[in-house]
């Protein structure tokens, strides 16, 4: 699966006039980052799944609508992102616990590789605010501008963030922040 | 900072999951007609059947089938003093919420808890209380909780309590026992309808079409979908497994796991209230209720004749075996009376009147456990 623009926008067009393998195609490509980012941002699988599976779905409703001249990453992460935040600060809210009775179920996988535990678990310690901006700046790779779009934020708030987030994760981690 | 390229815990198996929900919501794009609203006919017809109630000879005659409706078995106890399988309980929906009753007739007020149901060996609840689902001990004890958007209905467990399937909304969703992992298993459900197939994973439920879908709640795949005509609002498995009881308004469909469907029971005009699986899975226990009266009948799963157990004038809305298969518990809710009907060594009925007093408002029987 090569991931073009091209591709995407043959796909798109396919999804819209009824092919299941395009959407299938689409779906696929970006499944993985927007799983990431949920992840990221809320530090629990089954919300993950939950926030970027709604989002899926959220554009397959808006699929006959949808301008295929625009990307649809960007579009689908900015839903990604801001219902992880919204989850994030409404999971305070949400009286669950967890205690392990019975003793049921086998522990979740922890993430794949050392990198990525250290990272997940300092990310976890940072606010849903600074994480989002996190994630989106070095996972999805979108700029402070794009980010501030997506968001709803001034960009000097995006960046502010980004820099006092860094900052924390850098107290956190013991590895050089770039 | 180095690019996170490495995967999320459970990426790759969610992204398969979720790929089969969002297939299901793609293909369902199709608008299902708007039904219509029968309402103000309802309304309507109630009115003219009260006026020829009050004015017409076969009027007078239907209000004295009323009071034997609401008068129910002679000789009734006025308490529940005991059930009479050993070391059971029952779950009762009340209006105040669920309760829990033990053998020794003792019980106790989950108070604001609805929708409940046992955990395969008795010894947790899962039971709804507002947005949340929680899994909670028949002390009140509260293990563990979840909130959802939307209306949360009809949790069930798996035969060995490491999953439970619930409503939330439009969704179909499945947690696990001991409240992590939760993930939504399909949209494409009809709300309410669901049972878990003993010795798996595999939950039968009935999707948007009213056809039966068969998946196994751990893999992205659907093992099977049953075509029928049923419309069912009622899901049941023998305790084996091998067989699928569909109840639907006036039929039984009895289909294998996969399909096809293996047996058929009509009722004609009769409305099925309410049926019951026995624990051994030969028999299938079941409430026809016509105009003015309801019975209990029993029909084999397999084969063979099906049998009325018990009529009586009104609404039964309920009935359950114990857990040993001895007994059915009715409920004859016209006549706010609960019969324990026996069936072995000898047919014996054994009644139990105010169970409005009992239980407080709109008593209903939810689950009687447990082997």
């Amino acid at each position: 699966m090569a991931g073009s623009r091209g591709d995407e926008r043959a796909w798109i067009r396919g999804a819209q006039s009824g092919s299941v393998p395009d959407l299938e195609a689409l779906f696929r490509h970006h499944w993985p980052r927007a799983y990431r980012a949920a992840y990221l941002v809320v530090h629990d699988s089954a919300a993950a799944e939950d926030i970027a599976q709604e989002a899926f779905l959220a554009a397959v409703r808006g699929l006959d609508r949808f301008d295929r001249r625009r990307p649809f990453g960007p579009w689908l992460h900015r839903i990604v992102v801001n219902r992880a935040i919204d989850w994030s600060r409404s999971r305070a809210l949400r009286r669950e616990s967890g205690d392990a009775w019975l003793g049921l179920v086998a522990a979740p996988a922890p993430p794949d590789g050392e990198h990525a535990q250290t990272l997940a678990a300092a990310l976890a310690d940072l606010s849903p605010e600074h994480r989002a901006v996190i994630v989106m700046r070095h996972l999805l790779e979108y700029t402070p501008g794009e980010i501030a779009e997506a968001l709803g934020l001034p960009r000097g708030t995006v960046n502010s963030r980004l820099r006092r987030g860094l900052d924390e994760l850098a107290d956190l981690l013991d590895e050089d922040l770039q | 900072m180095r690019r996170w390229d490495a995967p999320a815990p459970d990426e790759r198996v969610a992204g398969d999951r979720s790929w089969e929900v969002v297939r299901e919501a793609y293909e369902e794009r199709i608008r299902v007609p708007r039904k219509r609203d029968w309402r103000p006919v309802a309304i309507v017809a109630v009115a003219a059947a009260v006026v020829a109630a009050a004015v017409t000879p076969p009027g007078h005659a239907v209000l004295g089938s009323l009071r034997d409706a609401v008068r129910g078995e002679r000789n009734a106890s006025p308490a529940l003093v005991s059930l009479p399988t050993p070391h059971s309980r029952l779950l009762v929906k009340s209006a105040a919420g669920t309760w829990v009753v033990q053998s020794d007739g003792s019980k106790r007020l989950l108070r604001g808890y609805h929708d409940a149901s046992w955990s395969p060996h008795g010894i947790y609840i899962a039971a709804v209380r507002g947005h949340e689902l929680r899994a909670l001990e028949p002390n009140g004890a509260v293990h563990w909780s979840i909130g959802r958007k939307g209306t949360i209905r009809a949790p069930r467990w798996s035969f060995d309590g490491f999953r439970i399937a619930y409503f939330a909304g439009p969704t179909l969703r499945v947690i696990n026992g001991d409240g992590t992992q939760d993930r939504v298993l399909t949209r494409d459900a009809r709300a309410g309808v669901s049972a878990w197939q003993p010795a798996s994973h595999v939950l039968a439920y009935v999707n948007a079409a009213g056809n039966i879908v068969v998946r196994d709640a751990d893999r992205p795949t659907r093992l099977a979908v049953i075509r029928t005509r049923l419309a069912p609002r009622q899901l049941q498995w023998t305790t084996n497994g091998r067989l699928l009881v569909a109840v639907g308004s006036h039929t039984i469909g009895i289909f294998a796991p996969r399909g096809p469907q293996l047996r058929r029971i009509d009722t004609g005009a009769a409305t099925i209230a309410a049926s019951s699986v026995s624990p051994d899975g030969k028999s299938v226990a079941f409430i026809e209720a016509g105009p003015d009266q309801s019975s209990l009948q029993i029909t084999g799963t397999g084969a063979g004749p099906t049998r009325e157990i018990f009529k009586g004038v009104g609404i039964f809305s309920n009935v359950v075996w114990s857990p040993d298969g001895r007994v059915l518990l009715l409920d004859w809710s016209s006549a706010r009376q609960w019969l324990f009907i026996h069936s072995v060594p000898v047919k014996r009925i054994a009644a139990v009147s105010n169970i409005r007093a009992n239980f407080g408002k709109e008593p209903s029987l939810m689950g009687w456990c447990c082997p």
